[in-house]
């Protein structure tokens, strides 16, 4: 049951590599990452930020959803390099000094979720939803606005119970603002 | 006085209680290792190159280009492996394998993404580029055979798959109604969203090998890698702690962990290896495409005095699987003359597995849809004609049932439902644009047991550990061990510490087949109670907290003993007695019970299709069902279980579907766009009910398991309801769009 | 995925001198990089315009509206502008992919989206597309997903977007900026035919970069609706799709606005089936004749023959939910996804 990673991998020696500045999860960050090489697998594999998820490669499923200046997107389909100057959050900027954001608290206490692999996505997608007042807030919006993070264990019901407690819990004034930390 | 070691399961404390999972903070703040994001020092990453054809000979590999490329370390292929043997696959000694043929064993190819080469490079990028670059030659071969659905061939009978009980043609052909039905479903792909991964690391100098992988059963893939590399199996160690799930297709080793712990030895450095998406669904798995007739006979009043089931699905040319679509057919319903018979028939795919309920899903399917028909004929309501034939015990072998209540979950889940309002007249529920229709479907899965040992420490600093080589894909098990230690000891559950997903643990069983609650779950009592004997032991002995006392007399009570009002912890005790903590082993095995009842679970499904046939849309909208499952161990997990199985029933029903191109066999929709699954949109509103009938002759804690009934069923509901609506009868899943149109 | 140069470009003109061949710019990513992964693309140099000033929507004084190139999916969708004015392209916008994919999406890399081909998609498969000369391995095939109208015996790859449908309904001006300076192309003529040539996809040079996609005016008084037909009920491309608009006068048709995606090889104005509308009384009738007009070419394969049926009740029914100027709840629901 335990965090089973063992050790962070060490930067890797490519040709060609670039510098990237961005901010991750609040931290400022400087590394040098491939040209080819996407935010997904630099926070995997290069930063050991195994929380964004790996489920399709080609944003087909949502378990890679991460925030990029508080919008919700597909890491698997961005280019590290394109994220200069930009704001990233993970799943791991969810929680604020070892407190569970509302979001996972609510994904707990709901059971929202079975094997826990697309649920990473499932919850970066949420909070965003949360903040965006763009998107209508009954329950077929919420599913409507979800339905780019594929749950193959069909705990769909869940996640939307989740989200709408979430919801009424935080209040659209609550909200807090992405890499605030 | 309340002696937690002898529970009154009757009134259960912990057990059967709404219970967070206990691994949940894990999984919420990204902390959860699976296997793909886990890093050890000195690591490769590896990326297999598939083949591009599904039959031939591969005739050349060019690997100078992708030798060139930054980063590559090496390239592995049939003229560059270890030599290796075969493991056994046995289900009986624990080493099967979901494909027997070793990667890269001969230059054949028999299906469109075989593994023709590995290449190992620094990065995963570097390994992903060169793959890309390696040029494989193929001699393409004609008469690839595409799909059982695009064959008339007739496939290899399996007579052990088979049974027959009474003189079903002989009924079938004098019987007053009939239905006589064939059911053709799609090749389906588990999707799991953890693609398989492994992890492999050579120590000791190569002679010691620890492998992460993403498995169902980490005892099955050692024992096969024990035979595989020629290791004795005390100098192998599988680890997985975290599943992106699985659904069946990783309960056995696949060739790529072989491909990979090759690698990792030869290199002399680890190695990880994440399928790519598209190789885990031409080479990872599959459910083979059925063929099956059914053949009903029933009597004016609705009893049914034949039931003919005869089946054939798919397997690879590399290995033998018999997905046995008839296994639930012989126990479903009250009836003296019953056959089944499974033929397989070869074809150039990826190895077929189990994938959840394997074989009966697609036979409950096939079946429930012909008692629909039968009702259809009968003109009279497919509840009432279920109710009719229920089968009070067994009738496949005559024994009562341990706990059955079928008929419970009909009428509950009808009445929840409002079936009583459903009008049977077809297409005769509207609503503005759209026709409502309304159908049903039983469904079931068998109750099995393993035997298990496990393993549970009392330790001084207050804590609790509960040890167990199981597995949790996501059904809950971490928890749900935690809530039987804190039963039977009384603790907080916040202080029971629960390992499982490794050899270096007591083995435990499969995560597959509904079977695992049932068969931790005992043996993790067995070990608690050992653990509490040992802890009496101490207490009543010289210088104990309970010291000259009869051991008899103390009672384990929240997280301590007790003696009349006398009330020490755990961590006094051992505090007291200057140890760090007792240990207690149990195991636990089904028994005589097994030749006294009959064990399996049933349930109803009801489901409400909206179809807007101007548009030909047809949405799946409510589905209400009502399951006993014994008593649901943490209802919530439990019920989640359901759920999904329905969300995944609906992609059965109506989506889901893996297309071999009729020419060549190659998978051209091997991908989360092409293949496609329910999403969130797709969900309907779903009530599940559990009933609360805990079975004690099943075991102690009285749960069956639940991962697989839920999807039983469902997508015959869904046929029978577009019928409803409708009037066309669908016999072939998945029910698109085009099927929909030719019926209009 | 294969390597490539990677670099910024800071200005418009930066950008479209970047002549050199094998070049391809990046904004959202979301086709490139999907493409690149698969090796159907092979750019050696990828070029980021994500830092030129293409971000604005502005209403012209003549009543049309500029769309800057680099406005994401997800914001072109919600602009007051476009859900007052141009709802049909709101709805086919949000019709489209996921959020995720639309908070990353462009407009003008929707417009220059690829096919979902199957066979496009995998470089082992014989595409006329990919691979000019090298054969179409969809048209007899699993061509379930492929295009009924505008097809030819070199390819019948659908264009997949949903954005272009309700575009090609309003009417616009593409603004392209190349080497040699500005020029403006019709939206209906940007896109090509496959012909004998399906790898030449649209009338952009090397090195020109659409800079922005202007609209016609707004109909005044339409009603309208963009309806997409699909196998789930979001996330998925369309089998069959209808942007529709219809401006009546009492029950009679006075102006019509049709498109169809899914079933083409380009998105599909149905001109012949809008004059055929226009005049007639807003009924089944008229939309269903209408439908046959627009469908009267169209040629199936071997398993993409039940589009042509599908297609026209996708027509009928949004030409008939465009005149009502209202939506039932459960289509709103399903076309708005």
């Amino acid at each position: 049951m335990d965090d089973s990673v063992h050790s962070r991998p060490r930067v890797p020696e490519t040709l060609g590599t670039q510098t990237l500045n961005f901010t991750l999860n609040g931290e400022p960050r400087t590394l040098e990452v491939a040209p080819n090489a996407v935010l997904l697998d630099v926070l995997r594999e290069q930063l050991g930020l195994g929380g964004t998820k790996k489920g399709c490669d080609h944003g087909q499923c949502g378990a890679c959803t991460v925030h990029v200046d508080g919008q919700a997107m597909n890491s698997c389909l961005r280019l590290a390099v394109m994220c200069e100057g930009q704001q990233v959050t993970t799943v791991e900027g969810l929680a604020r000094d070892g407190e569970l954001h509302p979001v996972q608290q609510n994904f707990l206490e709901c059971d929202a979720y079975q094997c826990g692999y697309c649920t990473p996505g499932q919850m970066m997608s949420a909070t965003a939803l949360l903040n965006d007042e763009r998107i209508g807030t009954d329950d077929a919006s919420v599913k409507e606005a979800m339905s780019g993070n594929i749950c193959r264990c069909g705990a769909y019901k869940n996640i939307v119970e989740a989200i709408q407690r979430s919801r009424a819990q935080l209040g659209y004034d609550a909200t807090r603002k992405e890499g605030a930390a | 006085m309340n002696d937690m070691t002898r529970p009154d399961f009757d009134k259960p404390r912990v057990v059967g209680q709404r219970t967070p999972r206990i691994d949940g903070e894990f999984k919420l703040t990204g902390r959860a290792g699976y296997t793909g994001e886990l890093h050890v020092d000195g690591m490769l990453y590896g990326y297999p190159v598939p083949a591009t054809i599904a039959n031939g000979v591969l005739e050349s590999l060019d690997l100078d280009a992708a030798r060139a490329m930054p980063g590559v370390v090496d390239i592995f292929h049939h003229g560059h492996f270890e030599a290796l043997h075969r493991s056994p696959n046995s289900m009986a000694h624990g080493d099967m394998v979901n494909e027997v043929r070793l990667p890269f064993e001969d230059e054949r190819i028999y299906y469109h993404g075989q593994y023709v080469a590995l290449v190992v490079a620094e990065t995963f990028e570097q390994a992903r580029a060169a793959a890309q670059r390696v040029v494989a030659r193929y001699r393409e071969e004609r008469g690839a055979v595409v799909s059982l659905l695009q064959t008339e061939a007739e496939g290899t009978l399996q007579e052990s798959a088979g049974s027959t009980r009474g003189d079903p043609e002989a009924a079938f052909g004098g019987a007053e109604v009939k239905v006589d039905s064939t059911y053709h479903i799609a090749a389906e792909s588990h999707l799991q969203m953890e693609m398989h991964a492994t992890l492999a690391e050579w120590r000791d100098a190569g002679k010691r090998l620890v492998v992460h992988e993403s498995t169902q059963g980490v005892f099955f893939q050692r024992n096969a890698m024990a035979r595989v590399f020629g290791l004795a199996q005390e100098n192998l160690e599988v680890i997985s702690h975290y599943i992106g799930s699985g659904f069946g297709n990783k309960l056995f080793m696949w060739p790529h962990s072989v491909a990979t712990a090759v690698a990792a030895r030869m290199i002399g450095r680890p190695v990880k290896v994440v399928l790519p998406r598209q190789q885990d669904m031409t080479s990872g798995g599959n459910r083979p495409a059925s063929r099956q007739r059914i053949r009903l006979g029933a009597d004016r009043s609705g009893k049914l005095t034949s039931v003919i089931h005869d089946s054939t699905t798919e397997t690879s040319l590399v290995h033998q699987y018999v997905d046995t679509c008839g296994s639930a057919t012989p126990s479903f319903y009250a009836c003296d003359n019953v056959s089944t018979s499974q033929r397989v028939l070869e074809v150039n795919h990826g190895t077929p597995c189990p994938m959840r309920a394997p074989g009966e899903v697609s036979g409950i399917f096939a079946l429930e849809t012909a008692m629909d028909e039968l009702a259809v004929a009968l003109e009279m309501d497919p509840v009432e004609l279920r109710l009719k034939n229920n089968a009070e015990q067994d009738p496949a072998s005559g024994l009562p049932w341990s706990s059955k209540h079928l008929d419970e979950c009909l009428t509950s889940a009808a009445k929840r439902f409002g079936w009583e309002q459903r009008n049977p007249a077809i297409g005769s529920m509207r609503d503005g644009d759209e026709i409502i229709g309304y159908g049903m479907a039983s469904c079931t899965w068998s109750a099995g047991r393993q035997p298990c040992e496990a393993r549970v420490e009392l330790r001084a600093d207050g804590s609790l550990f509960a040890a167990c080589g199981t597995q949790d894909i996501g059904t809950g098990t971490y928890t749900i061990v935690a809530q039987a230690v804190a039963e039977l000891t009384g603790a907080e559950l916040s202080r029971i510490e629960v390992k499982l997903g490794e050899t270096s643990l007591p083995a435990g069983p499969l995560s597959g087949g509904s079977m695992a609650t049932a068969t931790v779950l005992p043996a993790v009592a067995a070990a608690a109670r050992d653990a509490l004997d040992a802890i009496k032991e101490v207490a009543v002995g010289s210088g104990g907290a309970f010291e000259g006392s009869d051991p008899d007399s103390l009672a384990a009570q929240a997280g301590g003993l007790t003696d009349g009002e006398r009330r020490v912890s755990f961590e006094e005790i051992l505090e007291t007695s200057k140890l760090s903590s007792v240990n207690g082993q149990g195991s636990a095995a089904p028994g005589d019970e097994r030749s006294e009842y009959a064990f399996r679970s049933f349930g109803a499904h009801f489901v409400e299709v909206r179809i807007d046939p101007e548009i030909s849309r047809v949405r799946v909208t409510r589905v209400v069902s009502s399951i006993d499952i014994g008593r649901a161990i943490n209802p919530p997990t439990a019920r989640n279980q359901v759920e999904g199985g329905i969300v995944m029933g609906v992609g059965m029903g109506l989506l889901e579907k893996l297309d071999y191109d009729p020419r060549d066999a190659r998978l051209i929709n091997a991908n989360v766009a092409d293949y496609i699954v329910p999403t969130h949109a797709d969900a309907p509103e779903i009530d599940v009910e559990l009933l609360d009938y805990p079975d004690f002759k099943h075991n102690e804690f009285g749960g069956r398991g639940v991962g697989e009934i839920g999807l039983t069923g469902v997508a015959s509901a869904i046929a029978n309801a577009i019928y409803h609506a409708t009037g066309k009868r669908h016999r072939d899943l998945p029910i698109t769009i085009e099927a929909l149109l030719a019926s209009s | 995925m294969r390597t490539f140069a990677y670099s910024r470009a800071d200005s418009v003109d930066h950008a479209a001198h970047r002549t050199m061949p094998d070049t391809a710019f990046v904004a959202g990513g979301t086709t490139l990089l999907d493409l690149i992964k698969l090796d159907v693309l092979k750019p050696e140099n990828v070029v980021d315009i994500n830092a030129l000033p293409l971000k604005r929507v502005e209403r012209l004084n003549d009543g049309r509206l500029k769309i800057g190139a680099l406005v994401t999916n997800t914001d072109l969708a919600h602009h007051p502008e476009v859900k007052s004015h141009y709802p049909v392209l709101s709805e086919a916008l949000l019709a489209g992919a996921s959020t995720q994919l639309r908070n990353m999406a462009t407009t003008a890399g929707n417009v220059m989206q690829r096919t979902r081909c199957p066979y496009y998609r995998d470089p082992a498969a014989k595409c006329n597309r990919r691979e000019p000369g090298s054969g179409c391995d969809a048209m007899d095939g699993i061509n379930r997903m492929h295009a009924v109208l505008g097809g030819s015996d070199a390819c019948i790859a659908v264009h997949p977007s949903d954005m272009c449908v309700g575009i090609a309904a309003i009417g616009a001006t593409l603004t392209l900026q190349g080497p040699d300076g500005e020029r403006e192309v019709d939206f209906a003529d940007f896109h090509r035919l496959p012909g004998d040539t399906p790898h030449i996809e649209h009338d952009l040079a090397d090195g020109e970069l659409i800079t922005a996609i202007t609209l016609d005016a707004p109909l005044e008084n339409a009603g309208s609706h963009y309806l997409k037909l699909r196998d789930r009920a979001s996330y998925e491309f369309a089998l069959a799709s209808c942007a529709a608009q219809l401006v009546l006068d009492g029950d009679t048709i006075r102006e019509a606005r049709l498109a169809l995606g899914g079933v083409a090889t380009k998105p599909w104005r149905c001109s012949d089936a809008e004059a055929a509308l226009v005049g007639q009384t807003a009924d089944k009738t008229s939309f269903e004749r209408a439908a046959d007009i627009a469908l009267k070419d169209a040629q199936a394969r071997e398993h993409n023959g039940y589009k042509i049926p599908l297609a026209r009740q996708a027509i009928v029914r949004a030409l008939r939910n465009a005149a009502r100027g209202d939506k039932p709840a459960s289509e709103t629901q399903e076309s708005q996804a």
